[in-house]
């Protein structure tokens, strides 16, 4: 092949401008990580950030956020969004303490349930915007307001309590695997994100799906005249956002012992957030989910370490704000050059 | 290729030195994508800026508007120097430029557009919209255009709005005008009108520089030509003293002998494609195709051939499944099968190849790599139980970079990094993978530069040499008359006749493809069948 191309130095400065905005959520974070161990207060000469239980802590708070955000790494990968997220996970979340609760169907069932509706919430995104040519947007949008209706409406607008028959509760006590942490360290909703992530990100690598996913993303007119189908490609996403989203909805009600209609408020921003600061273009077609992943870490680190310093939970906010555009300016600097 | 001699020899070399661009040098960090280039304009000539794409002709432009500054180099206009700071500057020195991409605003109307910037107001400060309309109906006069000012723009034909620029340029009394490309979107009509206008304004001592990848256009319009190549000024001489091959080796630096492949004795197969009584009611704003018969054989290259806007890009649209078959009525059938595509998905299936007019738009995922691109059709011969093969894959996308030349670094450097010729070739790459017996091709060669125009022309007979069946649509009809068997011209939504190899020239084709009247056909479209 050629190699007078990329001997010059303009093209190969595109090339790892590239490869920075691929790996951007890496870098960042490393850094975030290196600042961490960095600034923490020590104690009894130990770095309470290194410690590894405030280490698997941030993992089993990240996990939820990191769940989503795989699912909205496809829909922002087709190009669409998904801002029916938190209200979906909240409607979830309440299913899966209605159901503990106050059937004897089980845990097993109780969990497919949850991830049926979200498929159905997901389904139905997709197949409007797919059908009458909404932006998913707008569709979305309708959906946020719409799920979290249906949720107050449903199970009657209260939080619902979720505790274990042993602590005088009505759930059964396997629901609980998700408190659990492998070999007594990684919490098991941790151990759920990385699985996901782990087979979604295989699945993009080596299945026509994945492929078409890229694909319809990165033109969505090349992606059918090349025999993609592309609305299935959409609508399958969707749905499978749909499922990550209830699946964390799952994890979310074990973990509070609650399962409240108003739960999930603006986690659709925080998926979106550790998407794009993963390196995903909001454009589509570009991006990773182990990006993904490593955007809902830092974010869930850069809290961890504000909350050890006895910073106010204000600043996070301001923090998390600037990032995205850190990490948005990064991609347009990488389409400049 | 003969080539007409300029319509006014004399006004070469004649008029007073307009615009004089010495030694101009543009260096981006790493790239040198002007070195020394000189360009000199005459009031009362149009001058052809020719070069590959990636030559420089573009950067040149931007420095004469302002949007780059140069690094080395002096321009003069009218003897006295200039460094326009941005497109407003230059406008207000006289230089002015039309480009592809309008900066026009579709939801303001014509004479918004036209004063844009430059509102006539009151005393107090109000738009004096009564005196813009009628200002903006004058100047529109003067280059023909007679459309009513309160318009909006976006109903406008291309041609229209790049009048309506053209006119603007007279009106701020533009000194030097410089056209990028501004034929590409226009019918053989809009394109004679605009040469008309533009030889008026030459007449009127504007000096022009005209850009275009369409070299019978370049030799009817230009009195004068300059070639770059590389960043380079290469030579410039009266368009008189050229000939098409010496413009053409000057261009790319070395002779092309073979620009066109020499002809291959035509091996007839099989009836691969035959359409009968087609009948396609589009969506809105586009044409309708009235009662197309057509058929192309194995091994033969059949051309489609007509004004922009005849109907060739729904053609081949319709028989490769885009348009639903609610659409469209009648009969199209693969290797003597009656067939109906329900989506590409089903075409790509029964062995159809597509290549589509817009390569940006409709064929490649631009931040994707290259690979990946290639394989898009025909990844399924790489999958196995679910999984694709990826090394497998990457053997078959070495392949298919080899056997069409595809100059990119790796097969995972994203598509849109590479030159618009070589992003042509992974769209035929695409397709050379998936094998098809039926080559659809829309404008395979639009907008891509001499030397990968010359190696899409050898794999279009290639394909044909190895028995597939190709249909090829095209503007460019030098193309058309070198490569295919037969041609049918379209017009109207019809094919307005059918010329053999022999029969085949310029002419032919052009009365055929005016034969009928804007909106549709008086006559029997059948009596029109010459062949």
């Amino acid at each position: 092949m050629n190699s007078t191309l990329l001997a010059r130095p303009a093209f190969r400065k595109q090339v790892l401008l590239h490869t920075a905005v691929r790996f951007q959520g890496f870098l960042g974070l490393l850094i975030v990580f290196l600042l961490g161990v960095a600034l923490a207060p020590v104690k009894d000469e130990t770095n309470l950030f290194l410690d590894v239980t405030n280490q698997m802590n941030i993992l089993r708070y990240v996990a939820e956020t990191g769940i989503i955000a795989i699912g909205m790494t496809l829909v922002i990968l087709v190009g669409e969004i998904d801002l029916s997220v938190g209200a979906v996970l909240a409607f979830g979340a309440t299913l899966t303490a209605h159901l503990l609760t106050t059937t004897q169907i089980g845990t097993l069932l109780t969990l497919i349930a949850v991830l049926i509706s979200g498929a159905a919430f997901g389904f139905v995104n997709g197949a409007v915007s797919s059908a009458f040519r909404i932006p998913s947007f707008v569709v979305t949008l309708a959906m946020m307001s719409f799920a979290r209706g249906l949720a107050r409406l449903v199970f009657g607008g209260v939080a619902i309590p979720l505790l274990a028959i042993s602590q005088g509760g009505a759930a059964p006590e396997d629901a609980f695997f998700v408190n659990l942490r492998l070999g007594g360290v990684l919490p098991v909703p941790a151990l759920l994100m990385f699985g996901v992530a782990i087979v979604a990100s295989l699945a993009l690598r080596y299945t026509p799906f994945g492929r078409h996913v890229y694909a319809v993303g990165g033109n969505p007119v090349a992606a059918h005249l090349s025999g993609v189908r592309v609305e299935f490609t959409k609508v399958l996403v969707f749905a499978l956002c749909g499922v990550l989203t209830a699946l964390a909805a799952f994890v979310h009600a074990i973990q509070l012992n609650q399962g409240a209609p108003n739960d999930g408020f603006a986690y659709e921003l925080n998926a979106i957030a550790a998407v794009v600061i993963g390196g995903t273009s909001l454009q589509g077609g570009i991006g990773t989910v182990a990006g993904a992943v490593a955007g809902a870490w830092m974010l869930g680190m850069i809290d961890n370490i504000l909350n050890l310093n006895n910073v106010q939970a204000d600043v996070q906010l301001l923090i998390k704000g600037a990032l995205i555009v850190v990490a948005v300016a990064l991609q347009r600097l990488q389409r400049r050059a | 290729m003969p080539v007409p001699p300029p319509e006014s020899a004399a006004a070469v070399a004649d008029g007073p030195i307009r615009l004089s661009a010495r030694g101009i040098g543009k260096r981006f960090p790493g790239v040198v994508a002007l070195d020394k280039v000189d360009l000199t304009l005459r009031g009362g000539e149009v001058h052809a800026l020719m070069g590959e794409n990636g030559a420089g002709k573009t950067t040149l432009l931007k420095i004469l508007t302002g949007i780059y500054t140069c690094d080395d180099g002096v321009i003069e206009l009218d003897g006295h120097a200039v460094r326009p700071r941005d497109p407003r500057d230059a406008q207000r020195l006289g230089i002015s430029i039309i480009h592809q991409e309008l900066n026009q605003v579709p939801e303001l109307s014509v004479y918004e557009n036209f004063f844009l910037g430059r509102e006539r107001r009151h005393a107090l400060g109000w738009l004096d919209r009564s005196a813009m309309r009628e200002e903006a109906r004058r100047w529109l006069a003067q280059v023909g255009l007679a459309l009513d000012p309160d318009r909006p723009l976006r109903g406008l034909r291309v041609a229209e709005r790049q009048l309506l620029e053209i006119a603007k340029a007279i009106s701020i009394d533009a000194k030097v005008l410089l056209m990028d490309e501004p034929t590409t979107a226009l019918s053989g009509d809009e394109v004679r009108q605009m040469f008309r206008i533009t030889r008026g304004l030459r007449d009127r001592g504007m000096a022009i520089v005209y850009i275009s990848h369409r070299m019978d256009e370049v030799f009817e319009i230009a009195d004068r030509i300059t070639v770059l190549r590389d960043g380079r000024f290469v030579d410039s001489r009266a368009a008189g003293d050229y000939t098409r091959d010496a413009l053409i080796t000057q261009m790319v630096g070395r002779p092309l002998p073979e620009f066109f492949p020499p002809e291959t004795p035509a091996v007839r197969g099989a009836e691969l494609l035959r359409v009968r009584g087609l009948n396609v009611v589009p969506r809105t704003g586009k044409q309708s195709l009235t009662d197309i018969n057509l058929h192309v054989s194995a091994g033969e290259v059949v051309g489609l051939a007509g004004l922009l806007g005849a109907g060739r890009t729904e053609l081949l649209e319709a028989v490769f499944g885009v348009c639903p078959p609610s659409m469209w009525s009648g009969d199209i059938a693969i290797d003597g099968e009656r067939k109906v595509f329900h989506s590409p998905r089903d075409a790509i299936a029964a062995g159809l190849g597509f290549v589509a007019e817009d390569r940006k738009g409709q064929s490649l995922a631009l931040g994707r790599p290259v690979g990946e691109n290639v394989t898009l059709a025909g990844l399924a011969r790489f999958v196995s139980g679910g999984v694709i093969r990826l090394r497998d894959e990457a053997q078959g996308i070495d392949a298919a970079v080899r056997a069409l030349r595809i100059r990119t670094p790796s097969a995972a450097t994203p598509v849109g990094l590479l030159s618009g010729g070589n992003q042509q070739k992974v769209v035929f790459a695409r397709h050379w993978l998936t094998q098809p017996r039926i080559f659809l091709l829309d404008e395979p060669t639009q907008g891509i530069d001499v030397g990968a125009k010359a190696e899409i022309y050898a794999l279009v007979r290639e394909l044909a040499g190895n028995g597939a069946a190709v249909l090829l649509a095209s503007s460019d009809m030098p193309e058309l008359l070198a490569l295919c068997d037969r041609i049918l011209v379209m017009c109207a939504g019809r094919i307005a006749g059918e010329l053999s190899r022999a029969q085949a020239s310029q002419e032919r084709i052009l009365d055929l493809a005016t034969r009928f009247g804007h909106g549709g056909a008086q006559d029997d479209p059948r009596k029109a069948t010459t062949a």
